[in-house]
């Protein structure tokens, strides 16, 4: 089926475009060139809409055994938002934390197309992409969580060179279906469970005798000596700790050159200045960001109201479930190879530390000039429910709405904030390049993020309309590889995405010191630690998608 | 003005949620839209009109007439007014009810006056497990007003009670006033395992010696000059605890739950 989208103004970053009316065609899933004579089966009078690809969300936390802690902690999240079935979608419920189907729906009512997975715990990986397999719509990923398990450090301790690493690396990978590479509070969630409270970058685990500079150091460059395209993921050293500002500027240092990606970097830009010795570093982090070009991060912004707090950094979570809100909490271990908190948290504008945390996120998103190394995430649902985005997307782009935002929190935080005398606001084609066309790029996904001839059409339709969060709440048209699943907001036909991976080589004898490991000391056989693709393709909905390594 | 009475007339297979039918939703409402309301029931809506006979008009009174234990959430969050349930009731009875009185002449399912906040609620039958608690996961449950109950009460009676007063006038099943962090429980016949479980602060005051766990401490006999004043607090109820023959001052004294932060106490009669 041909399909025509006529007279939209297209924001294509990838392909250089900023607003230029265009025609585009559909045909068999992808964008194809004007055809010579054929006629369009359908054709979208586009006129004086927006047209961008799908949203890609780079960092969002929709599959892993976390979701579901969260979700049994709190049925009340559920009760309070059921959602009932239609004859197109199925029934689920939840806000902070929705079931997979309603993740799926959400998603694409906002315009959103794919959404990637920042902790895949190898040893949960199975769980985690069956869970996301039930998420409808969208396309997934994830990446896999090294740096705190026991084998790695017993390679570092045991001064293994690089090559061995990079090996265990890249079966890892393989083994979980990533398509990269993530470190949670570096060797600290091992440390926490030798008694450590805490870990700065250069401080040892007691029992291996490593520090966090050097796992960032040998997990970076296998990252880029396997040829992954997505840089490391990095959940830094001190989420949370006043004055761990200083920590991530060295952080950035002591990666020497080599790509990094910072995550949710709001909950790392903290000083200590000030009465209540809280203070805002997104100055000094977006300097550092803005002079480092290997440094790319996303935001991990904040927003009011009631969410739940999930991440496999069980130290800084055990840490801060003092603040749990409502007052229950969860820290766990999970097989020897990572761990896993759950805090509850209600974000207050009229909380000296929760309002600042906001301005921050906010600072971070102006003082960063290139939009191409900076992404729109709320840590969903750390920071805030995914939901928020369009809220978010209003905050930056229109400056009145901030201020006004901005007058309503805490008087002292007000104070402690540069953010009223930022004049930026984003433009389209930036929020473009934030949520599509850069988060693409990161990524290293080949034909998505773009509306080129040759990508996949995955593009979402909105009225221009001066109020940003009305506009991207409620997209005119979403299409999913080329079919039309949104209309005016609502799904109006479901389909599965594909998986994203990538499968980087590695020697097959790292396998035998593996097998001996597992067989020692881990609860399930090497054999069935691996992911065979049919796994996730033989219910006939789940696909794999292998992208290109680099160089 | 004649009580605006929903007599069932049929016994639906599926379980009714009857919680748009409270007397601040119904007020100044004509009768031909109350009967035109619907009930979810299971997958499908029931009109009003389809499982009741509906007559009277006086919407701050109303009875329900051959209830049965399929009808859930009566009352739910009854802010004024009163309600009489002819029969038995299901789940979920006066659940979260600001204000206002209901009374029922049978039993009552599962977490009848979970998370109350104020009101009275009676209950002339037994009722179910979770009576006076909270829904799962949440940290409250009845935060105050007062429920009696004349039969029996299941397992779990009060649990996360934060204010308010049960009265039970026969037996209270396992883990009553477990997770308790204040308010009453009277029980005037015998209690189940796991009296108390958890409880952190609050009263439960007993007429029979129950079984206690270890980490409950006796604080030795004590006459309490409180409690005749209690006892006359209850002196206008329908029941046994307005029955001056009932109080007593003279009492054994259990301090727990000392696994948690132990400044609970369980009253005994002697």
């Amino acid at each position: 089926m041909l399909i025509k989208l006529s007279g939209g103004t297209v924001y294509d970053p990838a392909a250089g475009i900023a607003g230029q009316q265009q025609d585009i065609y559909i045909g068999n899933g992808r964008i194809i060139n004007p055809p010579a004579d054929a006629k369009p089966d359908k054709e979208y009078d586009l006129k004086g809409k927006v047209v961008m690809s799908g949203a890609i969300d780079m960092h969002t936390h929709i599959g892993g055994g976390k979701g579901n802690i969260a979700r049994t902690l709190l049925p009340e999240d559920h009760r309070q938002d059921p959602v009932a079935s239609t004859h197109i979608c199925r029934s689920g419920c939840g806000h902070a934390m929705p079931s997979t189907f309603v993740t799926g729906y959400r998603y694409a009512e906002m315009g959103y197309t794919a959404g990637f997975e920042p902790a895949l715990l190898p040893i949960n990986a199975r769980q985690a992409h069956m869970e996301m397999g039930d998420i409808p719509i969208l396309d997934k990923g994830g990446y896999v969580m090294l740096g705190s398990d026991d084998y790695l450090l017993r390679m570092l301790t045991a001064k293994k060179d690089q090559k061995a690493i990079n090996d265990y690396v890249a079966w890892t990978i393989q083994s979980a279906k990533a398509i990269g590479i993530k470190v949670v509070n570096p060797g600290g969630i091992n440390a926490f469970k030798f008694n450590q409270r805490k870990l700065d970058l250069d401080e040892q685990n007691s029992h291996y005798g490593v520090s966090p500079r050097e796992i960032l150091q040998v997990l970076a460059t296998a990252v880029k000596e396997i040829g992954v395209s997505h840089p490391l993921h990095v959940h830094g050293c001190n989420l949370g700790v006043p004055g761990n500002m200083q920590t991530t500027l060295d952080t950035i240092q002591g990666i020497g050159g080599l790509p990094m990606h910072l995550t949710h970097i709001q909950f790392h830009s903290y000083g200590t200045e000030g009465d209540f010795k809280f203070s805002s570093g997104a100055a000094q982090i977006a300097e550092a960001v803005n002079k480092n070009k290997n440094i790319t991060i996303d935001v991990g912004q904040i927003l009011f109201g009631q969410t739940v707090t999930a991440s496999g950094d069980s130290m800084r979570q055990h840490a801060n479930h003092k603040h749990a809100s409502p007052n229950k909490w969860v820290t766990m271990d999970i097989e020897c190879d990572a761990g896993c908190g759950v805090v509850p948290f209600k974000y207050k504008d009229q909380n000296f530390v929760n309002a600042l945390q906001w301005a921050i996120g906010l600072e971070t998103f102006l003082l960063v000039d290139d939009p191409w190394r900076i992404f729109l995430t709320t840590d969903h649902p750390n920071g805030a429910p995914f939901t928020c985005y369009p809220h978010l997307i209003r905050l930056l782009m229109d400056k009145s709405f901030r201020n006004d935002m901005l007058a309503t929190i805490h008087p002292e935080a007000q104070k402690m904030t540069t953010l009223a005398s930022i004049d930026r606001e984003y433009s389209l084609q930036e929020i473009a390049i934030m949520t599509r066309a850069g988060a693409a790029k990161l990524i290293g996904l080949k034909d998505r993020g773009g509306l080129s001839a040759g990508n996949w059409a995955d593009i979402t339709v909105y009225t221009d309309n001066p109020n940003r969060e009305q506009m991207f709440e409620k997209p005119d048209y979403v299409f999913k590889d080329g079919e039309l699943v949104v209309v005016d907001g609502k799904v109006v036909a479901t389909k599965w995405g594909t998986t994203h991976t990538v499968k980087p080589d590695f020697d097959p004898s790292v396998e035998k010191g593996l097998k001996e490991y597992f067989d020692r000391y881990l609860t399930m056989k090497l054999g069935n630690f691996k992911i065979s693709d049919e796994e996730i393709t033989e219910d006939g909905r789940g696909s794999i998608t292998v992208h290109p390594l680099k160089g | 003005m004649s009580a605006l009475t929903f007599t069932l007339k049929i016994r639906p297979d599926q379980r009714v949620d009857m919680s748009p039918l409270v007397c601040q939703l119904l007020q100044d409402k004509d009768p031909s839209d109350i009967a035109a309301i619907e009930l979810q029931s299971g997958k499908r809506k029931l009109r009003v009109d389809e499982l009741f006979n509906v007559s009277g008009s006086d919407t701050q009174n109303i009875i329900i007439k051959n209830s049965f234990g399929k009808l859930d959430f009566i009352g739910k969050e009854l802010d004024g007014g009163s309600i009489t349930v002819e029969g038995d009731a299901g789940a979920y009875l006066a659940m979260g009810m600001k204000s206002g009185e209901i009374k029922i002449s049978g039993n009552a399912g599962l977490y009848a006056g979970c998370e109350m906040k104020k009101g009275y609620l009676e209950i002339a039958g037994d009722t179910g497990d979770f009576l006076g608690g909270a829904l799962p996961g949440n940290k409250m449950g009845m935060k105050g007003g007062l429920i009696l109950v004349k039969g029996n009460a299941g397992e779990r009676v009060g649990d996360h009670l934060r204010r308010g007063t049960i009265l039970i006038e026969g037996n209270a099943g396992d883990y009553c006033g477990s997770r308790m962090t204040a308010g009453t429980i009277a029980v005037m016949g015998q209690t189940g395992r796991y009296l108390g479980y958890a409880m952190r602060r609050g009263t439960l005051l007993l007429w029979n010696p129950p079984v206690l766990s270890p980490s409950f401490n006796d604080c030795g006999t004590h006459t309490l000059a409180f409690l005749p004043m209690l006892f006359k607090a209850f002196a206008t109820l329908n029941s046994k605890f307005a029955d001056s023959a009932a109080a007593f001052n003279r009492v054994q004294r259990y301090a727990g739950d000392m696994a948690e932060m132990g400044r609970g106490e369980v009253l005994v009669k002697i």
